[in-house]
């Protein structure tokens, strides 16, 4: 299975991780960190938020968070998906 | 006149770095996209640094944005992406030709007006770091009304001039000359390279008195704790404030009288005295700064 990774895992970023999922199956996202616990509803909200503006319909995302940030995390998946389908969708 | 006496590197693939950088206050921030991310990570720093220029805080800091050099792939990506988050200005590595930056200003104009910012608001710092940009300074520096700023490069020069780093830094007195007289001539800030040493804060103090005295306005900064040195450097002698006080305020007491001329102690001053009188206060903290 092709996946893709953006971000690492120092202070204040995430790591996320991007693989395909099969046409028709949505989003999956698993959450991991000390903040998922808190923040894991806005951290869910964020990543699907970014997935839908980058038109991004299946797909399945592990995030491992060290303290991003909402901008960190959007900046992060963007990329992470980006890479797994290349090219730019904005 | 804006104050640019530090401005800090921020590299562009660290988040901690770009959301904290101006906490430190430097006159400006620099997110890098060039020598700091590795070429696997442009994509990634290039979309973070996004993020960070639309929803980020910089205080008062100018911000600017470091993009791939133009003999690269990625510059006008970098542009595209950056420019419509309203930046201050860009930052441009190992720049040789006054064409290359007619090219960028008009790439600059056209985002600028897809993007519904004024164009030629976005300015332009270029780096000289071969001695092909160092000998071409002025007509670099005077290629488009956006250059702001030029300032000579450090290890890349080196490395062109075929030398390597010294103690004294001999090996950069003649650039870092032509640079300055170059800058003043074409009326644009003549803006030092960094001080490499981080831990040798007397050597970066005596650095930044030399280039000071040169005429420079303010070095760039590669480490937060380097801002301090190079501001107390900058900060104008108690005599010089007041000095500057009474011709600042002599030239508001004129403008208010609808006089052209301006007298301190019985002798006139001319606009550029003023001009200087009130940049003193800027570094002194006494007067807000502006272009």
């Amino acid at each position: 299975m092709k996946t893709a990774q953006a971000g690492t895992l120092e202070s204040m970023d995430c790591l996320v991780t991007a693989s395909e999922a099969e046409k028709g199956r949505g989003i999956s996202i698993t959450m991991e960190g000390a903040s998922v616990a808190r923040f894991g509803e806005a951290i869910l909200k964020t990543a699907k938020e970014t997935l839908r503006e980058i038109g991004v319909k299946d797909i399945k995302l592990s995030i491992q968070d060290n303290g991003a940030t909402d901008l960190v995390l959007r900046a992060r998946v963007e990329a992470a998906a980006l890479r797994l389908f290349g090219g730019d969708r904005r | 006149m804006r104050l640019r006496r530090t401005k800090l590197y921020l590299p562009g693939n660290n988040p901690n770095m770009l959301l904290r950088g101006y906490l430190f206050k430097p006159d400006g921030v620099i997110l890098d996209l060039e020598d700091a991310v590795s070429m696997s990570e442009k994509d990634a720093a290039r979309i973070l640094v996004r993020e960070v220029l639309k929803q980020g805080e910089f205080g008062e800091c100018e911000v600017t944005v470091r993009i791939n050099g133009m003999d690269t792939a990625f510059w006008r990506k970098d542009i595209e992406t950056v420019v419509p988050c309203g930046i201050d200005g860009i930052r441009v590595p190992k720049v040789e030709s006054p064409k290359d930056m007619q090219i960028l200003d008009e790439a600059l104009s056209e985002i600028e007006e897809k993007a519904g910012i004024p164009v030629g608001k976005t300015l332009i710092f270029c780096l000289l770091e071969t001695a092909l940009g160092i000998w071409r300074a002025y007509d670099i520096a005077t290629s488009s009304p956006r250059i702001a700023g030029i300032c000579p490069g450090g290890e890349d020069l080196r490395a062109d001039l075929k030398t390597d780093r010294s103690e004294t830094g001999e090996e950069l007195v003649g650039p870092r000359r032509i640079v300055v007289l170059a800058a003043h001539a074409a009326k644009v800030d003549a803006l030092d390279t960094v001080y490499a040493d981080v831990t040798d804060d007397e050597g970066l103090k005596r650095e930044t008195q030399w280039i000071k005295q040169l005429g420079y306005q303010g070095k760039s900064v590669i480490h937060p704790n380097q801002i301090p040195i190079i501001h107390a450097v900058f900060a104008p002698t108690q005599k010089e404030i007041e000095q500057a006080k009474k011709i600042v305020a002599a030239a508001r007491e004129a403008a208010k009288k609808g006089l052209g001329a301006v007298s301190v102690d019985g002798r006139m001053v001319d606009k550029p005295v003023v001009k200087r009188a009130e940049y003193t206060l800027q570094r002194a903290g006494l007067l807000e700064g502006g272009e």
